[in-house]
């Protein structure tokens, strides 16, 4: 098991700031998260919560400020780097975005080799097959997406995220196209995830999963960080009557 | 002797097998099953290359004859034949000779007498019957002075022209301003003909550049998935660019063969009449022009993928 470092936070925001034309999607957030923690980022539709997450793996640069992640500087890192930065943060997507050509140990697999060509095609397959195995459906590695169940799906795509061992998990509504049952064990698995030292940022609307879970809960409304609650403190979720 | 029998890694050896079996896999392979399930969309870019590449062959066959021809033209301009009086001192033509010979612009300078010009003269159709005509020989004698540069024809012209061994009525063969014609005719050919392959390779870009971009929307999804997992910028505009240059390639071997083919069928259905009006285009040039439209093919189909990439693909 990896030594959890918290001394230092994995994903700094310092004052950012992130317009789309005049429109402000975030405005001044300062944000830290620690390895090893699992953290919920709420707030109704078009808070920025996206934004955020895009972000943290450089999709798009802060307007202003500065964002840090695994000691990358994500905000004026040259796009020829960006590559590097993505290779330290796993994603989950609401829509798995699996490849339908491949097979689940196929996909996996592809995320890893293609982020880094010194794994060989054997270590690909036992690393995939191992992180099957550990989001719970080593079973099924040579189904076809098409082949497997919404909930199945995202469990691969989970895999394909954890498989380059990341220091950042992001997951954007990752339960949103679950039955809440499933939804369940996909959140066990990101507790799993992060007791082993990743940090795991979840933008979520599912009031049920944040409050029973009791994990830290950052809110964001109109681009503002409004509430940053610590695990156990999660109290009443007032903002979802108004999203 | 017994013992354990002990396996050594080659780590680096097999980093780098590794390595190549993955970029292979990845951008090779990928590049040319892609280029394969997407034949149908790639098919009409992969036309139009053909024919653009097929006619950039032809013209460019047609502009090595003409400018052969050219050189051809400029080799028989720069000879000047200086005509002599049939009085002139034998005396004063070696004089003059001497004087050309000493000439830094002279390549060299021989004597033609009157016989040698009679028995020139009946060699050139129609010439005979002139020369038959009269019993007295019309042809002057003549020194045939090879002229380093053709622009300095004129020059040496003006300054024999005047000589007293030189025909003052008909002094030499220089004609002012016919090479000059004849060099405005080719320039305004060659500056057609560039203007002509350079518009079909704008034309080859823009088709090639259009069915990659269709490429990439047809794979937004796998290039999507590649940029997140962290893929290097070369590994996901890798193989889009050599499927380009797969459909560059097969366009100019196409193009490149038949270029060959329409070329060998001229030569060898034209035989020597080929040779006169399409100087210096043997089969060696037919191959040389046939593998460089192969490469231009090549560099179009790959460049222009690149373009695309650039302008369609986020960094």
């Amino acid at each position: 098991m990896r030594p959890i470092a918290r001394s230092r936070p994995i994903v700094q925001f310092s004052r950012v700031s992130r317009a789309y034309g005049s429109r402000l999607a975030l405005d001044d957030v300062d944000f830290v998260l620690d390895p090893g923690e699992l953290t919920f980022l709420v707030g109704p539709s078009g808070a920025g919560k996206t934004t955020l997450l895009k972000l943290i793996n450089r999709e798009i640069r802060p307007t202003n400020g500065q964002v840090w992640v695994a000691g990358m500087p994500a905000h004026e890192l040259p796009a020829s780097r960006v590559a590097q930065l993505r290779r330290r943060v796993g994603v989950v997507f609401q829509d798995y975005k699996l490849l339908p050509r491949l097979t689940a140990l196929e996909n996996v697999a592809f995320g890893l080799q293609v982020s880094d060509l010194k794994v060989s095609d054997e270590e690909a397959k036992d690393r995939s097959r191992d992180a099957l195995e550990a989001v719970g459906i080593g079973d099924r590695t040579s189904a076809f997406p098409h082949q497997l169940s919404g909930g199945q799906q995202q469990r691969v795509a989970v895999a394909r995220a954890v498989v380059a061992e990341p220091p950042v998990l992001i997951a954007d509504e990752p339960t949103g196209n679950l039955d809440p049952k499933t939804a369940w064990e996909l959140m066990d698995l990101f507790e799993d995830i992060a007791a082993w030292g990743t940090a795991v940022l979840v933008a979520t609307h599912n009031v049920e999963i944040v409050t029973r879970l009791q994990r830290r809960v950052v809110t964001l409304v109109h681009g503002r960080l409004v509430r940053d609650q610590p695990a156990g403190q999660t109290g009443r979720m007032a903002w979802l009557a108004t999203s | 002797m017994a013992g354990d029998v002990v396996k050594v890694r080659f780590r680096r050896r097999r980093l780098v097998q590794v390595v190549a079996a993955n970029l292979f896999r990845y951008l090779v392979q990928g590049a040319t099953r892609s280029w394969a399930r997407n034949l149908g969309g790639t098919a009409p870019a992969l036309g139009s290359m053909t024919l653009l590449l097929l006619m950039t062959g032809l013209v460019g066959i047609a502009g090595f004859a003409l400018y052969n021809l050219e050189q051809v033209e400029a080799g028989q301009a720069s000879l000047l034949h200086i005509y002599l009086r049939d009085d002139a001192d034998a005396t004063d033509v070696f004089n003059l000779q001497r004087q050309l010979l000493a000439d830094p612009r002279v390549a060299s300078v021989d004597y033609t007498s009157k016989n040698e010009a009679l028995k020139r003269a009946q060699r050139i159709p129609g010439l005979p019957q002139l020369a038959d005509s009269t019993d007295s020989n019309p042809f002057p004698a003549s020194l045939d002075v090879q002229v380093k540069s053709i622009d300095d024809v004129a020059a040496i012209d003006e300054s024999v022209r005047n000589n007293t061994a030189v025909d003052p009525v008909y002094p030499s063969s220089y004609d002012r301003g016919a090479y000059q014609r004849i060099q405005n005719v080719l320039f305004g050919l060659g500056i057609a003909g560039i203007a002509f392959l350079g518009m079909l390779g704008f034309i080859a870009v823009a088709v090639t550049a259009n069915s990659v971009k269709a490429a990439i929307h047809a794979r937004r999804d796998e290039i999507g998935i590649m940029q997140l997992v962290g893929a290097p910028r070369w590994m996901v505009r890798g193989p889009f660019v050599i499927e380009g240059a797969i459909t560059g390639a097969l366009a100019g071997l196409v193009a490149g063969l038949i270029t060959f083919g329409l070329t060998l069928a001229a030569i060898s259905g034209a035989s020597g009449a080929f040779t006169r009006f399409a100087p210096g285009v043997t089969l060696p040039v037919a191959a040389y022009a046939s593998a460089l439209v192969l490469l231009v093919g090549l560099a179009l189909g790959s460049g222009s993928s690149l373009i695309s990439l650039r302008r369609h693909m986020e960094s």
